[in-house]
């Protein structure tokens, strides 16, 4: 089955789901995650090397009631014709990023990689709400995701995008709904909003 | 008298396999309608097993709750099934990829992939004949056996397991259960009885080998071939195999098909109906050349041509190869001029102007969307265009 395609990030978190090591804590204020910075409160865990072992090099995942009901994840510095993920599978046909997309081309690529991100076939992704958004001293779009999945509850989520230098940085939060993705929303915006390129 | 009509059925079930080719002149159900288990108990315990993962299909947020969709296949499902009707509960399943299936207790789930790719209601058919005459021949419970008989207990109640946690889904997991042992023999029975249950249910019997030849040409026109081409769409050369024995047999039986096909208004109408979900949910999987080769069914066939149109420039958009973007507007004004494009063609144009940096027609393009589409989500984004 298209399982096979699953991401190798999306798998490795939900083997590694029930692991109660390994997490440590993201300290308050400014953090670094592969050279985009972003500004956090208290509450946030790192998930720990294991779960995004086979992710992008610099990508976090950061939850605060677990990874199965909140996650934020921080994908830095993607290449012009670079996937947003890795894939185990030679036919899981990853979307690329290009260095001259539009806000709208952003909001696909992000919808196509979600659907890899929970495996192809077992989700359907939309996305609303493309807007602009300042980050930093640049432009940059938010828009909102709804996934629903084949057995899981449905996820909302809200995305961050912003591209620097020719590089792509995301950080998409995405949690269960009804209430985690409530829960959660407000602090987690103000993480996404906050995020910019980390001075050299 | 009905348990000793089942255990005749299961014996003679057992005793008629393995076996080469089957003549489907021999081939007949092999329960009655309304058939429930009552003699073995490992049947009795896979009935209940698959009963606990229909409950959970039932409730998921993938399932396609449309009156008319589920009316349209549902129909299909009771034409082939006639006086097994009742015995199948239909669950069609919102999944862009190519399939159906069947369990041992009627659980029948039909991806709309399917619905994506077929040319007729016919080709529709042919594949829930295919999957009744699994059902009807008992190949469910043979195959539910053989897996029993290949895995631990452990390992079997780990696909169960799977299915909780999410790492397989609900409705994959199902599909895979009902599929995983079937033989090749059971796969040729179901493919030949199949053809015969179309035939008495007055639909083409020649869309049995169409369907077919179909998934070969989208295998061909893939840019990306699958590793694992899904539970229907075996590979080659198996896939070309069951084509030809099937066309073979079906020109034998029933002579050549008709020279001219009239137009499938029924399937037309629910495609036109859904089909801005059923083609997104193809865009999403980024397999452009699968893509490409559906919409060209989809206009051949008769599928609202601003819609066909409007997907291409979606198709060639994001695809991004040489020419691409050119091939995308070109696309994009032709759903226009068609006159009924979605308020999308408007706003994508727009888009492309835009990367040309003609920031005139794009603004023309994105008034025209925000018209078009008052409330639209991203009116915002828009906006922000528009005031440059």
């Amino acid at each position: 089955m298209f399982n096979r395609t699953l991401m190798m990030l999306a798998l490795a978190a939900t083997f590694a789901g029930c692991a109660t090591t390994g997490y440590s804590l993201v300290q308050p204020g400014i953090n670094n995650a592969g050279g985009m910075q972003v500004t956090a409160g208290s509450g946030w865990n790192i998930a720990p090397a294991v779960i995004t072992s086979g992710a992008r090099k610099g990508t976090q995942l950061w939850t605060r009631d677990g990874i199965y009901l909140d996650r934020l994840v921080l994908i830095p510095a993607v290449a012009d014709g670079e996937p947003l993920l890795t894939a185990a599978a030679k036919d899981a046909a990853l979307p690329v990023f290009r260095k001259d997309m539009l806000p709208n081309e952003v909001e696909e690529l992000m919808e196509s990689t979600l659907v890899k991100y929970f495996g192809e076939g077992n989700a359907a992704v939309s996305t609303a709400n493309l807007r602009p958004q300042v980050f930093g001293s640049g432009r940059g779009v938010m828009f909102d995701i709804d996934a629903r999945l084949t057995d899981s509850p449905t996820y909302k989520g809200r995305v961050g995008a912003f591209i620097v230098d020719d590089k792509l940085y995301t950080i998409w939060y995405i949690a269960a709904d009804p209430y985690y993705f409530d829960k959660h929303n407000a602090v987690a915006e103000a993480v996404i909003t906050s995020a910019r390129v980390a001075a050299p | 008298m009905t348990r000793l009509f089942v255990l005749l059925a299961l014996t003679l079930s057992l005793a008629t396999q393995p076996r080469a080719r089957a003549e489907d002149q021999e081939l007949g159900h092999l329960i009655p309608p309304g058939y429930r288990p009552a003699e073995a108990k490992d049947e009795v315990g896979l009935w209940s097993e698959f009963e606990r993962i229909e409950a959970a299909i039932n409730k998921s947020a993938l399932l396609v709750r449309d009156p008319a969709l589920n009316d349209y296949v549902g129909e299909i499902v009771c034409r082939v099934a006639a006086a097994y009707c009742n015995d199948f509960r239909v669950y069609l399943i919102r999944n862009p990829s190519f399939n159906a299936s069947m369990t041992a207790t009627g659980m029948m789930q039909i991806w709309t992939g399917l619905i994506i790719r077929a040319s007729s209601t016919d080709e529709i058919a042919a594949v829930v004949a295919h999957e009744i005459a699994h059902y009807t021949r008992l190949h469910s419970l043979e195959g539910f056996r053989a897996l029993k008989r290949k895995m631990s207990t452990g390992a079997f109640f780990d696909i169960g397991l799977a299915a909780l946690t999410g790492v397989y889904g609900l409705g994959q997991t199902a599909a895979a259960m009902s599929y995983l042992s079937f033989s090749r023999e059971q796969e040729t029975e179901a493919d030949l009885f199949g053809a015969r249950l179309l035939a008495l249910a007055s639909y083409d019997p020649h869309a049995s080998y169409r369907v077919w030849e179909q998934l070969i040409a989208e295998e061909k026109a893939a840019e990306v071939q699958r590793e694992d081409p899904g539970i229907f769409a075996k590979t080659h050369p198996e896939a070309e195999d069951r084509m030809r024995y099937l066309k073979t047999r079906v020109h034998s039986r029933y002579g050549p098909p008709d020279a001219v096909v009239s137009k499938d208004q029924e399937l037309i109408d629910v495609l036109n109906q859904n089909y801005m979900f059923l083609m997104e949910d193809q865009i999403d999987t980024n397999r452009f050349g699968r893509t490409k080769q559906i919409l060209e069914r989809h206009a051949t066939i008769g599928v609202e041509p601003s819609l066909v149109r409007f997907f291409y420039g979606e198709m060639f958009r994001q695809r991004n190869q040489a020419g691409d973007l050119d091939l995308a507007m070109s696309a994009y004004r032709h759903s226009i001029e068609l006159g009924n494009p979605p308020p999308e063609a408007y706003k994508n144009l727009g888009y492309l102007h835009l990367k040309q940096g003609d920031l005139d027609q794009a603004k023309d393009r994105f008034r025209q969307y925000l018209a078009a589409e008052p409330n639209a989500s991203d009116r915002a984004m828009i906006e922000f265009y528009l005031e440059e």
